[in-house]
């Protein structure tokens, strides 16, 4: 019989055991959870032991405490584990103390309890700190700690404060933050932060500008430009005297870093200390402005300078009627590189073809619709190229793959196309009313901005899209959700009358929930992180088996 | 500052894990200011608030707590168990749960996929167990299960990448960025590092392997004979030995074999784990060989010999 080692041990453990059934129970981890006897072993046994009555020993023996929540010392007794109260920090000392033979950082010093009331309506106890809380017990500071438990020696009790005790700052206490150290940073590294920094670059450009006044009380002289060192550039923005010129190599000292719309800019204010810096190993002004070039991956809202060749898709022009009742024109199309596509809009009287190359040298960038809009305002901006750089763009098939990781890192773009795990149907996936005012979500039949509305029906599914590393929200519109159902809209919206919006969810969720997904589409990018916008998805079939050679070789694992 | 805030807001990825790196951390990092995400950070340094896990239901069961009816269950994986439980909080994923009960006691073998939130107890003594809250769960098949294993695989070789870079990089971000571990490690790496004694990394890819062999639908002597020859005696002997001697033999035969080095608490336990003992087990071992016994001796907190 097969398994016949591993089901006398069972059965020495469960003697009332019946061995056909054990040797299923093997059979089943084997094909169906694709464990091996050996290593199902355990399990068997537990399982065998659990339904003939023997008793097991549970994973966890220890009994996990109730939480017990109070607001004044005086309701703990002497044995409260895991506490929760919110008190004052009063004092913080440091301490190294000998436990077991070896050296531990602890802390002690006093807690008050009612800590939103004044003193004369508090109880002081004393606490230690096992955990290294040290940097949020700060004294003054009033923090809520879960998890905590009493102590009780000589009749006197005090808190402790444990490894795993949560400690939240309710609010901050007296001291501030160190200032950061004055350790240059890479430009690449500085341009992630927002605060003061340190760096040292090389000046690619600097410019006399002037900043009106909004009062009209007159115009403030500044200086614009751009410094570069390997890692990338940043533009500057300086309200004093910029004495360095082109190519010069500088260190600039306490400056900070703020963002214009969703592009770092460095601004050199009267604190800023910039000195001539010398090390002949940096690169020169021609090697840093090759690595400038940009392409519409790297675009972000809020760009200036901006340098870049470019493949037109598609062109035409617009007249509207100015504020001020003349007739203006605006010219805009899509345009393509091999990074991706944006769009592009001219204020002068630019009419290239679909098809042509061109090179555009100091664009800015805006936003329309949630993705970059590169802008030119001037005809010698421009130039055509006769040779397109590239092979050229089908517009038709033009999807760039990115990895979900430098989508979430990278900007707003079009025509992208990714891939990850579905980890979240969101429970309003389905059939939604929309304001037809603003297209805004209805909520129970009112709209956030134009009230109570009759809303206009559509179809939208949710998801969230994950690689282990990165995710993304996920949204499908209409025509997509549509096509990924195989269903209409009219036909998905009788299915969840019929059995509800509930069970729609779990089918969807059944469906897609740990499967990989592959989206057509555009993303945007801010703060709060990424969100796809699918013009088209489709669930990937798995093939764990060329999965697993192509991630062993990655790896260089033999089997 | 604004990074923080920034990451306060955005959604933590699910990071792919096998059971056993899981339950072997001790390293809880709780979040600070109100609304700041905990983690389980594991050995091999990587900062689980979310993850996504697959496996065979092997229990599943309806509680009554005092704040009402909750789930609790185990998936079962190449490596070893998960723990998760579906709170009473969560009434929308009830429905779900009751039916994944009632699938689970018709006796059919189920494969399941989780998306769940780390959770931790510690017991009175310290010690530290890791479960999983889900948030979301299905019934998977064969193959999206062989594939999430090539993915956890994957993962956990890039994590053992890190580890490896990070062997002899300056404890600091910087140091660990330049020695090349990934952005997304760096920080959990280096508390790691500080927290947990080094450890050999031998036993994960025990696990990885059985996981790639069983993606790629080899039989299993094919296994057997890959596997690095050192744990096939502690698998043998799992076979024929009751549960408490098992750890016991792996302890003894580790600290026999290693002389008069010291041997590390973690370690120790780690081999019985990695042997078929639970981390109870192999603790009860260590504490009955050093105080009843006494066949073995704590000449340092938490290093251990043979007793001469």
């Amino acid at each position: 019989m097969t398994y016949a080692n591993q089901i006398a041990v069972v059965k020495q453990e469960c003697p009332d055991a019946d061995e056909g059934e054990i040797g299923k129970e093997f059979s089943r981890y084997e094909k169906d959870f694709l464990i091996p006897p050996e290593d199902a072993l355990r399990s068997v046994i537990k399982k065998f032991q659990a339904a003939t009555g023997v008793e097991i020993s549970t994973n966890s023996s220890t009994p996990v405490h109730e939480e017990k929540k109070v607001e004044r010392f005086s309701d703990l007794g002497a044995d409260d584990r895991n506490v929760t109260i919110e008190v004052a920090v009063i004092s913080y000392t440091p301490r190294t103390q000998m436990v077991r033979g070896e050296e531990k950082q602890i802390a002690f010093g006093w807690i008050e309890d009612n800590p939103w009331e004044t003193s004369s309506e508090r109880v002081r106890w004393d606490y230690k700190d096992w955990g290294n809380k040290g940097e949020t017990m700060i004294p003054g500071s009033v923090v809520r700690l879960e998890g905590a438990s009493v102590n009780e020696w000589n009749d006197k009790r005090s808190i402790n404060v444990n490894r795993t005790t949560r400690v939240t700052v309710l609010k901050e206490g007296g001291g501030s933050a160190p200032p950061s150290g004055n350790e240059p940073l890479s430009i690449a590294r500085a341009s992630e932060i927002e605060g003061f920094v340190s760096v040292v670059g090389r000046v690619l450009s600097a410019k006399p500008d002037v900043l009106v006044r909004k009062d009209g009380s007159g115009e403030i002289p500044i200086v614009r430009g751009k410094i570069s060192d390997s890692s990338g550039s940043i533009g500057f923005l300086s309200w004093k005297e910029f004495e360095h010129e082109e190519g010069a190599l500088v260190k600039i000292v306490g400056a900070s870093v703020r963002k214009f719309r969703e592009t770092p800019e460095i601004q050199i204010n009267d604190g800023t200390v910039i000195e001539t810096y010398h090390d002949t190993a940096f690169p020169g002004v021609s090697e840093l402005v090759e690595s400038e070039k940009v392409s519409i991956a790297d675009l972000r809202n809020g760009m200036r300078d901006v340098s870049i060749t470019l493949q037109v898709e598609s062109w035409a022009q617009r007249t509207f009627e100015a504020q001020d009742g003349s007739s203006r024109v605006v010219r805009s199309g899509d345009v393509m590189d091999p990074t991706g596509r944006c769009r592009l809009t001219a204020w002068c009287e630019f009419d290239p073809k679909s098809g042509d190359a061109i090179r555009i040298e100091g664009g800015r960038v805006q936003f329309w619709q949630g993705s970059p809009d590169l802008v030119i305002d001037n005809i010698d901006q421009v130039s055509s190229l006769s040779d397109s750089p590239w092979e050229k763009i089908d517009p038709e098939n033009h999807w760039v793959e990115v990895d979900l990781t430098s989508i979430t890192r990278g900007g707003s773009r079009r025509g992208i196309s990714t891939a990850g795990t579905i980890v979240a149907i969101n429970s309003g996936s389905g059939i939604i009313e929309r304001c037809p005012e603003c297209r805004r979500m209805l909520q129970d039949g009112s709209c956030s901005e134009h009230g109570s509305q009759i809303g206009e029906e559509d179809l939208r599914l949710r998801f969230v899209l994950d690689n282990g590393v990165s995710n993304a929200n996920l949204f499908l519109g209409k025509e997509p959700a549509e096509e990924f159902l195989g269903k209409s809209m009219e036909e998905i919206k009788s299915e969840i009358s019929s059995i509800g919006r509930e069970v729609f969810v779990t089918n969807l969720r059944s469906r897609v929930l740990a499967r990989k997904m592959a989206v057509h589409g555009r993303c945007a990018v801010d703060g709060q992180g990424a969100m796809l916008f699918a013009d088209r998805v489709e669930l990937v079939e798995p093939k764990p088996a060329e999965e697993a050679e192509e991630v062993m070789q990655r790896w260089e694992v033999v089997l | 500052m604004m990074s923080k805030s920034r990451s306060r807001r955005a959604r933590q990825s699910a990071i792919r894990i096998f059971a056993q790196e899981y339950s072997e951390s001790s390293l809880i990092e709780r979040g600070v200011g109100e609304y700041d995400p905990s983690f389980v950070i594991t050995k091999l340094g990587v900062k689980v608030n979310r993850c996504l896990v697959c496996g065979g239901l092997e229990r599943m069961e309806r509680r009554d707590g005092d704040s009402g009816p909750f789930y609790r269950g185990q998936i079962r994986d190449p490596s070893g168990t998960h723990y998760f439980d579906v709170a009473p909080f969560q009434p929308e994923l009830h429905p779900d749960a009751e039916e994944l009960l009632a699938r689970f006691e018709t006796g059919d073998a189920i494969l399941v996929s989780i998306v769940g939130r780390q959770k931790s107890n510690e017991s009175e003594d310290g010690g530290i167990f890791t479960s999983i809250r889900a948030e979301s769960f299905t019934e998977i098949d064969q193959e999206t299960y062989k594939s999430w294993m090539v993915e956890a695989a994957d993962a956990t070789l890039r994590r053992l990448d890190a580890y490896a870079a990070s062997q002899g990089a300056d404890l600091t971000e910087d140091g660990f960025r330049s020695a090349g571990v990934p952005d997304d490690l760096v920080s959990g790496l280096i508390k790691s590092r500080e927290h947990y004694s080094e450890f050999d990394t031998e036993a994960y890819k025990v696990w990885i392997l059985k996981a790639f062999s069983r993606a790629l639908g080899r039989t299993e002597e094919s296994v057997e004979v890959s596997i690095n020859s050192e744990s096939e005696p502690t698998e043998e002997k799992s076979v024929q030995a009751t549960e408490g001697a098992e750890a016991r033999d792996v302890i003894l035969e580790i600290l026999t074999s290693s002389g008069e080095n010291l041997v590390e608490y973690d370690v120790l336990v780690g081999a019985c784990i990695s042997a078929g003992s639970s981390r109870e087990d192999a603790e009860d071992a260590i504490e009955s060989l050093k105080d009843v016994s006494m066949e073995i001796t704590e000449p340092r907190f938490g290093f251990f010999s043979i007793s001469t």
